[in-house]
């Protein structure tokens, strides 16, 4: 420590030194600067001559330039366009073209961001506005552009799921989304909590378990849906099954019959006008999880290691036990990023659509009952009912305003910084 | 050594922690003392609880490990199992023969409109290759002039285009979906790159990297001469070279994976490779199985060998810039 405490004060001295060195170097330039010119120009008579002329016009110049008093130094007009408006000091009085000019080259970051802005103009600005106006057109006919007039129409039937048939029911897209995201990714973010402490207190393998731990991340949800329902699927017809799949035997073990998890006699409890296939559920869960696992140990662990050791050590002699010190200590310590995590994790999870696909299906299961917010919209694009899409949209908007509401809520009391 | 060079901060922590340790004695001394506590006993107890807690880390990472990659496994074993051993009814770990038919098969298969996995792979490289580079340069000038120009109206532009990102994309996919048939872009490749060309999420986080620039440098520059967009070549862009590498990676495996929008807008014909997943592959020709199984039943190994394929590029990439990829995505954490 008192060596370490040292260095700087060498440096300090060090560079005392070298100051010294420095000054000493300079008063032997300023000494000698005197002497060199005083040698060098040792004028001659005709020099002696020209200088007193030199002298003589610049005192008659100067004469005439202090009468004029506003005068100042003119630039080439080409010159003085260049010049950014904030660096000039004086008010140049500028032509109206000049003027035009200047402004047109004050705005020239305006060319850099043109391609963005005109792209976004199309493709996201005009949208947003045409979402709004729309979901209020009765009878939307979307290649015709033609409507019935205006109205809360779409909304009523969306909400009531009265939208003929063929299509996904918007209350069970909405119930179904609420529960995959409320619990798969709480659960999650407890996991890799979990996780991230275990992986944070091992010294060797670290980095190897951290690149196997972070693979889901880089995978195509359509395709590892697909591989997850093989885990569950029942191959066969209802008297003769090949397989019970891997999940099921596995299950067999304890005792628990062959559930149907994805397919068609997937079990289910109604609860009024919506059913419940729990089963599904089950199955979208344990993926959602699976798949948001990585990104949130990247972060935790990248948080954890930045913790400052000092904060354990005084947990230690305190004597707090490992699960005082992970939710006393840790987890506030912490609290930043795994709102963070809550609250981008909710938002992703109300968007979830191609997992659901890979898992059950272009039709999202049997007849869309494991449709999802965003799975309704694109149900209804693609049978044309377009009114309804937009009327969905709306909602799922309102729907994720009021979530980040509750979040900031939250996180304004939970979180500690 | 020198206690004097001790900043007085730390004198104070050291005086704690001695209390601390002094007091911790004086403690295990009372303790021996007034009980049958042996202080030897306990610490080797102490040291032996902590061996079984790394043992319980190691034995919960591999649990967790195995569970990541686990799915991994499966699709690579299932796509060279033969059907029949597939749907044995008690599943194996391992293939007894390997069945690289299935990949032949598969890369094979056309549908009916004669779009086959070639046909599906080149759509992706294409799209790919030009909304990643046009993306990046429109992102790279778009950052800039936002970071480091002055012109009217910049910061209400920043302000609406944050604003936007808390809007649900699908929002801007139902007007875009009318506007692209408008147009007649339908079944172009012009309808899967431009409309996703700008992100606004890549042009804040690069926009922040430009902004930890320093204004000296920007200054220098403009000293020696250089034009705006010359700075921008010659010195910011070499200076981000990280997160631009990562912002390019992150954008091609995101048009790898684009699965609705394709779907959305294209024919077959013109869709992505992810769409091509999730064709139902049969043994159409009859020639893997002999007519073992119908021809129109999808056989699962042949949906894993399409999951492979479509997969395994990822993880070459994965492999050779875990660095570049696993940088972006964090830097989403502390900036997101």
């Amino acid at each position: 420590m008192a060596k370490k405490d040292n260095i700087p004060n060498d440096e300090v001295k060090n560079a005392a030194e070298l100051d010294d060195a420095v000054v000493t170097q300079d008063a032997a330039v300023d000494a000698d600067l005197p002497q060199e010119s005083a040698a060098e120009a040792k004028p001659s008579a005709g020099q002696k001559i020209k200088d007193w002329f030199v002298s003589l016009w610049d005192k008659i110049k100067s004469a005439f330039v202090s009468e004029r008093k506003n005068e100042q130094l003119a630039l080439p007009r080409e010159l003085v366009e260049k010049i950014p408006p904030e660096m000039l000091l004086t008010d140049v009085k500028l032509t109206k073209k000049e003027k035009v000019v200047r402004f047109l080259r004050s705005q020239s970051g305006w060319l850099f961001v043109l391609p963005a802005v005109l792209l976004m103009c199309i493709f996201t600005f005009y949208p947003i506005i045409n979402a709004f106006v729309s979901a209020f057109k009765e009878n939307y006919n979307a290649t015709t552009h033609r409507f019935d007039g205006w109205g809360f129409e779409n909304f009523k039937r969306v909400i009531m799921s009265d939208t003929g048939t063929g299509g996904a029911s918007f209350v069970q897209c909405l119930v179904n989304t609420l529960v995959f995201t409320l619990v798969s990714v709480p659960l999650s973010t407890l996991l890799a909590l979990l996780i991230s402490v275990a992986l944070n207190s091992i010294k060797p393998l670290q980095k190897a378990y951290q690149t196997v731990l972070f693979l889901p991340y880089l995978t195509n949800s359509l395709a590892m849906g697909a591989v997850f329902a093989t885990f569950f699927t029942i191959i066969g017809t209802s008297r003769h099954v090949d397989t019970y799949g891997i999940v099921n035997i596995m299950l067999g073990w304890f005792g628990v019959e062959p559930i149907d998890w994805v397919g068609i006699g997937s079990p289910t409890w109604e609860l009024g006008a919506i059913t419940i296939p729990w089963a599904k559920y089950v199955v979208a869960i344990v993926y959602e999880v699976w798949s948001g696992l990585p990104f949130k140990i990247l972060i935790l662990f990248s948080a954890l290691q930045s913790v400052n050791k000092q904060y354990y050590d005084a947990a230690k002699i305190d004597g707090a036990s490992r699960s005082t010190v992970l939710w006393k200590v840790t987890a506030p310590l912490i609290s930043p990023m795994i709102s963070y995590l809550l609250v981008t994790g909710i938002m992703g999870g109300m968007k979830q659509y191609s997992a659901i696909v890979g898992l059950f299906g272009d039709q999202m299961g049997f007849n869309y009952d494991m449709g999802t917010m965003v799975g309704y919209i694109y149900s209804y694009i693609e049978n044309g009912k377009t009114g309804y899409a937009f009327a969905g949209s709306v909602l799922l908007f309102i729907v994720i305003m009021i979530i980040t509401l509750i979040n900031t809520q939250i996180s304004k009391k939970r979180v500690t910084y | 050594m020198k206690e004097n060079k001790v900043t007085p901060n730390e004198m104070k922590q050291e005086q704690i922690l001695q209390e601390k340790a002094r007091s911790a004695e004086k403690m295990h001394a009372y303790a021996a003392a007034n009980s049958d506590l042996n202080v030897e006993k306990e610490l080797k107890r102490q040291r032996v609880a902590r061996v079984i807690r790394n043992i319980i880390s190691y034995a919960f990472l591999t649990l967790c490990a195995f569970f990541a990659f686990l799915p991994f496994y499966w699709m690579i074993i299932s796509s060279l199992k033969t059907e029949t051993e597939y749907r044995a009814s008690s599943p194996t770990f391992f293939p007894t023969e390997f069945k690289w038919a299935n990949y032949a098969a598969v890369l094979q298969q056309t549908s009916s409109s004669g779009a086959g996995f070639w046909r599906m792979l080149l759509n992706t490289l294409v799209v790919g290759i030009f909304s990643t580079s046009l993306g990046v340069i429109v992102t790279i000038v778009t950052a800039y002039a936002l970071a480091r120009m002055k012109f009217s109206g910049k910061n209400i532009l920043f302000a609406i285009m944050l604003g936007t990102m808390m809007i649900p994309g699908e929002m801007f996919t139902i007007t875009n979906y009318i506007t692209v048939a408008d147009l007649h872009w339908n079944d172009t490749y012009t309808v899967l790159i431009l409309p996703f060309l700008v992100s606004i999420y890549y042009v804040y986080l690069l926009r922040n990297n430009f902004m930890q620039i320093p204004n000296s440098l920007y200054q220098a520059a403009k000293v020696d001469g250089l034009s705006d967009f010359g700075y921008l070549v010659k010195v910011m862009v070499p200076l981000t070279a990280p997160t631009l590498v990562s912002i390019t990676l992150l954008k091609f495996i995101g048009t790898w994976n684009s699965y609705i929008w394709p779907r959305l807008v294209n024919n077959e014909e013109w869709q992505m490779i992810t769409n091509w997943v999730t064709n139902g592959f049969s043994d159409t020709s009859g020639a893997l199985y002999g007519g073992q199984y119908p021809l129109s039943e999808p056989l699962t190994t042949l949906r894993m060998a399409a999951v492979c394929m479509v997969s395994l590029p990822l993880f070459i990439l994965f492999i050779f810039c875990r660095k570049y990829i696993m940088h972006g995505v964090s830097k989403s954490g502390t900036k997101g």
